[in-house]
């Protein structure tokens, strides 16, 4: 399950910032948890972050749908 | 359309005069145009300066230019649907402003069945979906799309009840003389509420918290 998590976070994340090649997602997974831990270029956290976390807290949201769907927990961290 | 250059060399006083008479010419607006001074001083036969000016078609029409926008936001929330394991169908069509000054909206409809899981709690997850594909959109295209998306005609519905909430609301603050803040909402709800009581002369409307906890207040207006 959580390998479906983070191709949609890295499809997102790929597609907002300028240097793609740079993007990292990493993953710990348990039968009840999903922790994605997003790594970016440093002149690309703001981009993912967005204007008081608007972006990073809408991927939230769009992963918790897969989530839900499967009855996991997600999580996910800026390292 | 076979006929019209593509460019057209304008010699004129200023820059400015120069893309006005290439407007005319080539009529296509001001703006869609891309203007190149080929020589910035030229000597007429009164002794005064003329620039020489290229004048250069957009590529694009902006009808096919709203086309390819359209096709490419689809094409977006398609693909975040799929990575969302969300089946759906989507139909797309440009909203026109009523002035003519702002870019027409970009609606984006998602039909399927139990969809209630994209639109989340009071439309959260919905309004997130609309938001990153905006941004994914932006940085598609370079420039920023009014894009809005609606499931299952879930705004629909949420703005007739909001307006039905915000009459009833306004009848009680009036009536009481005391003012009644809203749950905190999403902006284009809040924007809702506004519209329908802007023209209530009992009542005046304000939002104000952070965040996730921005609502509207909803006050006698005793000044009148």
């Amino acid at each position: 399950m959580g390998s479906k998590m983070k191709e949609l976070v890295e499809f997102i994340v790929h597609s907002i910032v300028s240097q793609p090649e740079e993007v990292e997602v990493q993953l710990e997974e348990t039968s009840k948890k999903v922790q994605l831990w997003l790594k970016v270029a440093p002149d690309d956290v703001g981009k993912v972050i967005g204007r008081r976390g608007r972006i990073v807290n809408s991927i939230r949201s769009l992963v918790r749908v897969l989530g839900t769907h499967h009855s996991v927990r997600v999580e996910l961290s800026i390292d | 359309m076979e006929n019209i250059p593509n460019s057209v060399e304008i010699i004129a006083p200023d820059l400015d005069t120069a893309i006005a008479q290439a407007q005319e010419e080539l009529g296509v607006p001001a703006k869609d145009l891309e203007a190149e001074i080929v020589d910035d001083e030229n000597e007429n036969t009164d002794g005064g300066l003329t620039i020489r000016v290229r004048v250069l078609m957009p590529d694009k029409t902006p009808a096919l230019e709203l086309e390819e926008v359209s096709v490419a936001g689809c094409q977006i929330i398609s693909q975040l649907l799929g990575h969302m394991e969300i089946e759906a169908e989507l139909s797309a069509a440009y909203q026109h402003s009523t002035n003519d000054e702002e870019d027409p909206y970009l609606n984006i409809d998602i039909e399927g069945e139990d969809l209630g899981i994209l639109i989340g709690r009071r439309g959260e997850t919905m309004d997130a979906l609309q938001y990153i594909a905006r941004v994914m959109l932006r940085k598609k295209m370079g420039r920023w799309v009014n894009l809005s998306i609606d499931v299952s005609g879930y705004k629909n519905h949420r703005e007739q009840q909001l307006r039905r909430l915000a009459h009833r609301m306004a009848q009680q603050v009036t009536q009481f003389g005391r003012p009644i803040s809203l749950e905190p909402m999403l902006a284009y709800e809040r924007r809702i509420i506004h519209m329908t009581l802007q023209d209530n002369p009992g009542v005046r409307t304000e939002s104000s918290g952070d965040g996730n906890h921005r609502h509207v207040t909803i006050t006698p207006d005793t000044i009148r």
